[in-house]
């Protein structure tokens, strides 16, 4: 009976607390990876953005060895993955990695991404695009190096005034950082959850233990005591937990007592008759009699 | 004395009915795991809809609106199965559950994150058809009991 309540009482109440906690780590979970992901992508932007606007400086200069110095000196950087400016054609004129420059490499060559974007026909060809979550583990961002008039009027310039794209700058930063912090905080949610579903069930059953079921068997016990004889002043103490149960319960045992009692003194007049064995035969009592607790035995007090 | 053997038939129709009932819940949970399966394919074995038909659903409701929505929703219905078991109440609702989380799938499949959400929507339907599959086993069990009573007591007049 009381496995059985036990079961009852605390399998809904884990069910709904692990659950819950569950499913709200997860949900913050995406949240922060979210958040984390848009703050990387700011990141990631700001800086794709001033090396943008340095390489346009270098550019209206004609400073060529300024802007190689530029990249270089970004794709040094130890979250930096790549960092590379191609044509409009999509060969590589800059890059943080040298020999790709020396080898004359292609977007098409190196990454296929990139090269979708610039291929003359794509329709957000002058649109800023982001990668994440590719299979490089960088989180990139291309950003076209639009035409402007000051650049295509420049003397030291060739580019027509009707070409939208001078090239592209593409520029990624690894995402194994984020991903490192991401593993951290799904190992804590982990933990959390676990203890969160260790001090729930063991604070339900605790209470339930020691508010319900704990003066549910000593009324028990009191009840087995009582059915075997024993007199309502011999009973165990109450602790009143089960307040009006517990004193209708001892109630009930003092008036079965009082009868009892009745009983032997107007059948003590009659005892030669053998009416204390009626009495005993009608309470059902095997003992015949009171007994006090400790004669009692046991019972099934845990 | 009547014949109580059609009150007997009776009895255990209905024993045999409500032990069917007490069962739908794991169907609803069955039901459920399935639909999930799907999703973490992102139903690719449905048909695509047409341009046509996206252009009348309109544009899906950004992820966060269907995220805050997602956890009012589980909270409620959490709340709604232990206030229906405290109350012991007959239970009701697995299927308009099933059919709530069905719609969480949908919006999420349209918003396109369906598989950053997957394990959120997984997790809370999960829970609230445990709880209303405990519910229901707990509640028809209960009526099974009583039936059994029922039975046992009519067996001992046809004894006797």
């Amino acid at each position: 009976m009381f496995n059985n309540l036990i079961a009852r009482a605390i399998v809904p109440v884990t069910i709904a607390v692990t659950g819950f906690v569950v499913f709200g780590c997860i949900l913050l979970y995406t949240f922060i990876k979210s958040d984390m992901t848009d703050e990387a992508i700011l990141h990631v932007d700001n800086l794709a953005e001033t090396v943008s606007k340095s390489a346009r400086y270098a550019m209206m200069q004609d400073d060529r060895e300024s802007l190689r110095n530029i990249v270089s000196n970004v794709g040094t950087l130890t979250d930096v993955g790549q960092i590379r400016i191609y044509d409009q054609g999509g060969r590589i004129r800059f890059s943080g990695n040298p020999e790709e420059t020396a080898a004359g490499s292609t977007s098409a060559e190196i990454d296929p991404w990139v090269s979708r974007m610039m291929e003359p026909g794509y329709a957000e060809r002058t649109k800023t695009h982001h990668d994440i979550g590719g299979g490089s583990g960088l989180i990139s961002v291309s950003i076209p190096i639009l035409n402007e008039p000051k650049c295509s009027t420049a003397a030291c310039h060739f580019h027509a005034a009707n070409e939208p794209v001078l090239g592209f700058l593409t520029l990624g930063i690894s995402s194994k950082p984020l991903e490192k912090t991401l593993d951290l905080l799904r190992s804590r949610m982990i933990i959390f959850s676990v203890m969160v579903l260790f001090l729930t069930v063991g604070g339900v059953a605790a209470l339930l233990r020691m508010n319900l079921f704990l003066p549910i068997l000593r009324l028990t016990y009191c009840a087995g005591q009582a059915v075997q004889g024993v007199r309502a002043k011999d009973l165990p103490k109450a602790d009143n937990k089960l307040g009006s149960l517990e004193r209708d319960f001892r109630q009930l045992v003092q008036q079965r007592d009082d009868a009892l009692q009745g009983w032997q003194t107007t059948g003590s007049a009659q005892a030669d008759t053998g009416n204390g064995s009626t009495i005993d035969s009608r309470l059902g009592n095997k003992d015949a009699g009171h007994q006090p607790a400790e004669a009692a035995g046991p019972g099934q007090n845990p | 004395m009547p014949d109580i053997n059609p009150l007997r038939r009776q009895v255990q129709a209905k024993i045999r009915k409500l032990e069917l009932l007490s069962s739908s819940g794991l169907w609803v949970l069955a039901l459920f795991t399935a639909l999930s399966i799907g999703a973490s394919r992102d139903f690719d074995f449905f048909p695509d809809f047409s341009p046509e038909i996206h252009k009348m659903l309109g544009a899906a409701p950004p992820t966060n609106f269907i995220n805050w929505a997602l956890v009012l929703y589980g909270f409620s219905a959490i709340i709604m199965v232990l206030t229906q078991m405290t109350g012991s109440k007959r239970p009701r609702g697995a299927f308009a559950h099933f059919g709530y989380l069905s719609a969480f799938y949908a919006f999420y499949h349209f918003s396109g994150d369906l598989q950053e959400n997957l394990w959120a929507i997984f997790t809370v339907g999960m829970t609230i058809l445990s709880l209303q599959s405990y519910h229901v086993w707990n509640y028809y069990k209960d009526k099974i009991r009583e039936e059994q009573e029922i039975l046992a007591e009519l067996d001992k007049l046809l004894e006797d």
